[in-house]
């Protein structure tokens, strides 16, 4: 009797299994492309990751959780459209679709999402990203690049040479050796953390309502730098000359400004009621 | 035409349309021209999100009281075709607070980049009582707003119902701050970024839904 149910047991996990596989379908889509190539990509649920692939192409792989989802994916030219489109009602975990997608490191990319993570990696043409709670990371890139969610983390690491936009709601914004003529972060509620010599004589500029910003540069850093908060509270850790030209007013405890090096960047912190924090590397 | 004159116009021409002098103006100016497309860009996405029903009388009322209060009312004139429709007063009415929204966020920012270095004073109306105007049908549009992503997305509603009280009670610090401070700069910016938030929500909701 024992052996009769353990081989039920046996049989139902197995029967089991081979639905749960029958239900993930992958499938492969290849484009060839020529230089400039553009793609978006829309999902509501499952991540989406984006890598410099080899040659002119973008292969899509999107494997689907469910029969209730279906991936379109379609080419106009040097364009491709990826959209996930439920078929019937669907809860997230059936209607997830994940992608794995490889484009030309100069291929734009435009995505959106809305709960699952997406990752970017090696590209340099335009990026743009839209989430709702979806995590989104950025790394090794340049170029312009857009990040917006309502309250997904943004993470951007190791840009260069860019033009940086991360807005944000509620979601933390992080920025890692972010580099660029302009470099914009921007929350509402959620705290901005910054950490890179601001590189590229360029205007950078963290700024949230109530979020905390806490920045931390090397001792080679050449900024100029001014911070305040309205309501808030700034601290400074970081060794600054005062301004040669003040244009702000220092104010113990709720501005500072000051410029290390030659003061090639411009570094602008503003909250209104959070706390600023600035310290060296 | 100025850009500062084209852009104190701009709330009727939003009604009505615009005359000739401002469409003279709108082909020769790349600022003001992009300020009509992002707002042209919002009405039509807006009126995707918006049932097509006539909105409560009180919602226009409101929002043409505070317009004339601040003299941005004159006499209809005959229709222009700026946006590249005739506007429809049933629809822009409930729209209007959205179209404001964003409006005040680009008002402020472009103001100051078509006269580098101007004070305030230049733009349209003063911050304070262009806040005003914003003030008068924001609830009602955010419950709208929220309606239709609770019809649509339930599992996103949570979402944005919270975020969108952050934001709005950003502007309400940053609207004291400056009531309370005319000439802080950074409270301003505050404001400026507030709703710079606000239409970015509103944006990425209109997408979620569609």
């Amino acid at each position: 009797m024992q052996n009769t149910s353990r081989m039920a047991l046996g049989l139902v996990a197995a029967v089991a299994l081979a639905n749960g596989a029958a239900s993930a379908q992958k499938k492969e889509f290849r484009y060839p492309v020529s230089p400039g190539a553009s793609i978006s990509v829309a999902n509501e649920f499952g991540p989406v990751t984006l890598r410099a692939g080899s040659g002119n192409q973008i292969v899509v792989t999107a494997t689907r959780r469910s029969s209730k989802v279906e991936v379109d994916s379609t080419q106009h030219g040097n364009r491709v459209e990826v959209r996930s489109h439920f078929l019937q009602a669907a809860k997230p975990e059936e209607g997830r679709v994940d992608y794995e997608i490889q484009v030309p490191p100069d291929a734009s990319v435009m995505v959106r999402v809305s709960a699952g993570p997406v990752k970017v990696q090696g590209l340099n043409g335009d990026i743009s990203i839209e989430g709702e709670n979806s995590p989104i990371e950025v790394r090794d890139s340049h170029g312009q690049i857009h990040a917006r969610t309502v309250g997904g983390a943004i993470t951007l690491t190791n840009l260069y040479d860019g033009h940086v936009e991360a807005m944000s709601v509620s979601g933390p914004v992080t920025l890692n050796n972010v580099a660029g003529k302009v470099v914009t972060a921007n929350t509402t509620a959620g705290p901005i953390t910054f950490s890179g010599d601001c590189a590229g004589e360029g205007q950078y500029s963290l700024s949230s309502h109530s979020g905390n910003i806490d920045v931390s540069l090397p001792a080679s850093a050449s900024v100029d730098l001014s911070a305040r908060s309205v309501m808030g509270s700034v601290e400074n850790e970081f060794p600054l000359q005062p301004p040669a030209h003040p244009t702000m007013a220092v104010n113990q405890g709720k501005s500072f400004a000051g410029t290390s090096n030659a003061g090639a960047s411009s570094l602008r912190l503003r909250t209104f009621s959070g706390k600023i924090r600035v310290q060296k590397l | 035409m100025t850009c500062a004159e084209f852009q104190k116009a701009l709330p009727y021409i939003i009604e009505t349309g615009g005359n000739a002098e401002e469409e003279q103006h709108l082909r020769e100016c790349p600022v003001c021209s992009d300020l009509v497309q992002d707002l042209r860009y919002i009405v039509e996405q807006a009126k995707l999100l918006v049932p097509m029903e006539e909105p409560s009388p009180k919602v226009w009322d409101g929002i043409k009281g505070s317009l004339e209060r601040e003299g941005m009312i004159r006499p209809s004139r005959a229709r222009g075709r700026l946006l590249g429709k005739k506007s429809s007063l049933p629809w822009i009415g409930a729209l209007g607070a959205i179209i404001l929204i964003a409006f005040g966020a680009f008002l402020f920012q472009r103001g100051r980049q078509t006269q580098p270095g101007a004070a305030l004073e230049t733009i349209a109306t003063p911050p304070v009582q262009a806040i005003s105007l914003e003030t008068v049908a924001t609830e009602q549009d955010d419950q709208q707003l929220l309606q239709q992503v609770a019809a649509r997305r339930p599992g996103s509603a949570p979402l944005y119902e919270s975020n969108l009280t952050q934001v709005n009670a950003a502007i309400a610090d940053a609207k004291k701050r400056l009531g309370e401070n005319p000439n802080d700069e950074d409270a301003r910016q505050s404001l400026m970024r507030a709703y710079q938030q606000k239409a970015m929500l509103y944006e990425l909701a209109v997408r979620a839904v569609q």
